[in-house]
């Protein structure tokens, strides 16, 4: 069932402003909405008028919003592994943990992993209290490479547990033909294998993840009416398609703001699209949103929404 | 030697042959056993040496359970020298 809505796009092409406006039209309508930030330069609280930290927040009746803070999720992160590597291995202390835990805070795919688990948290402990959860996402590089990241990583997390499988198949080979074997003292089922078991939590974790992005998520570009940001939309559709994650909207914004010829790119035809007034007057207050016609958008959600449960 | 003491001579070498054949294929297979091992340290721990591994965050939850494959990375080392030496090296591990 669709209950979760991303805004993906370039950046500037007003993600923000389209999905607080889709957030409070929802509350307006009477659900129960969760709003969250997850772009690392928020803007959210300034567009809804609001103060916001990373716990939700009560912005008017019905909807709720949150700015997600990914430097705490790495630091709440490396803290609980740090623990865990000091109590397996606290004889060792030549592995330097501390300088080795300083280098992983910028490893590469941390910060993918710190919005996948920002997004974990607000799925498995937030999002029971709304009806609607609604993602204003970062930039189109970090949130590609998030939204791709289940879906990779259960490519790894496959190829990892049918070696891991060997491996205890040779355990219980040696075990059954020689059990004085020093092999037979270490685990040989995958009952009892604890990184047999760690393989399979992360699988039902990703694989959570990719059915929040691909089953449960309506996930709308937003474009202006110019080149970049219709390109930049081409290669967001495509790497979406590639990943399994279908784009169910095009949202073109801020119309009206050039009188250059336009039309939108074949490629994202296939998506529906929905078009709004660029803002004369600019948002100067969180009504100022209403401004925005996104009924159309809206009752699309509410149809995509409505399918899982008929 | 004659009758039932020519059958349990017999029996008895064939029992030898038997446990040694077992033992050479658990040797080969515990040979395995350890290169497969090794091999799974070396694709999660990958990555600090610029082979292919996995993102770095799944790593790292799996790291404090294979207390056993990295010792058996370790000693496989000796054989390796070179790159797994200077996979130690970078984790800063004497």
């Amino acid at each position: 069932m669709v209950s979760n809505a991303f805004f993906l796009g370039k950046g500037g092409v007003g993600k923000t402003t389209v999905s607080a406006a889709f957030a409070l039209s929802l509350a307006r309508k009477g659900k129960k909405v969760l709003i969250a930030s997850l772009d690392p330069a928020h803007n959210l609280g300034d567009v809804l008028d609001a103060k916001l930290s990373d716990k939700p927040r009560r912005v008017e009746e019905g909807l709720d919003a949150l700015e997600v803070d990914l430097g705490s999720w790495v630091d709440r992160y490396l803290k609980e592994s740090k623990e865990e590597l000091k109590s397996t291995y606290s004889y060792n202390l030549a592995l330097n943990l501390d300088s080795f835990f300083d280098i992983m805070k910028y490893s590469p795919g941390t910060e993918e992993y710190a919005v996948l688990w920002a997004i974990e948290h607000i799925r498995c402990e937030l999002a029971a209290g709304y009806d609607i959860v609604v993602f204003d996402t970062p930039p189109t590089a970090l949130s590609l490479r998030f939204l791709a990241m289940p879906a990779i990583s259960t490519r790894w997390v496959a190829e990892l547990t049918k070696l891991r499988e060997r491996i205890l198949t040779r355990r219980q080979t040696i075990t059954r033909i020689n059990p004085s074997s020093p092999v037979a003292s270490s685990c040989t089922d995958k009952d009892s294998d604890a990184v047999y078991g760690k393989l399979g939590s992360i699988k039902g974790r990703l694989a959570g993840l990719q059915s929040l992005f691909s089953q449960e998520s309506y996930v709308a570009v937003v474009v202006n009416q110019d080149i970049l940001s219709i390109s930049e939309a081409r290669r967001i559709a495509d790497e979406l398609d590639r990943i399994d994650i279908p784009l169910r909207a095009i949202c073109v914004n801020k119309r009206g703001l050039s009188d250059a010829p336009w039309t939108l790119d074949p490629r994202l035809k296939s998506s529906k699209s929905f078009e709004f007034d660029f803002l004369r007057g600019g948002l100067s207050s969180r009504d100022d949103l209403t401004a925005l016609d996104n009924s159309g958008l809206v009752a699309d959600f509410m149809a995509e929404a409505s399918k899982g449960t008929a | 030697m004659q009758g039932p003491g020519l059958a349990l001579y017999l029996r008895k070498i064939a029992g030898t042959i038997a446990q040694v054949n077992r033992e050479k294929a658990v040797e080969f297979v515990e040979f395995e056993l350890k290169e497969l091992e090794n091999i799974f340290s070396l694709l999660i721990l990958g990555g600090f040496v610029g082979l292919p591994s996995p993102p770095a965050p799944i790593a790292m939850e799996l790291f404090p359970l294979m207390e056993r494959e990295l010792k058996i990375m370790l000693s496989r080392s000796d054989f390796a020298q070179d790159p797994l030496a200077s996979l130690m090296g970078l984790l800063q591990v004497d």
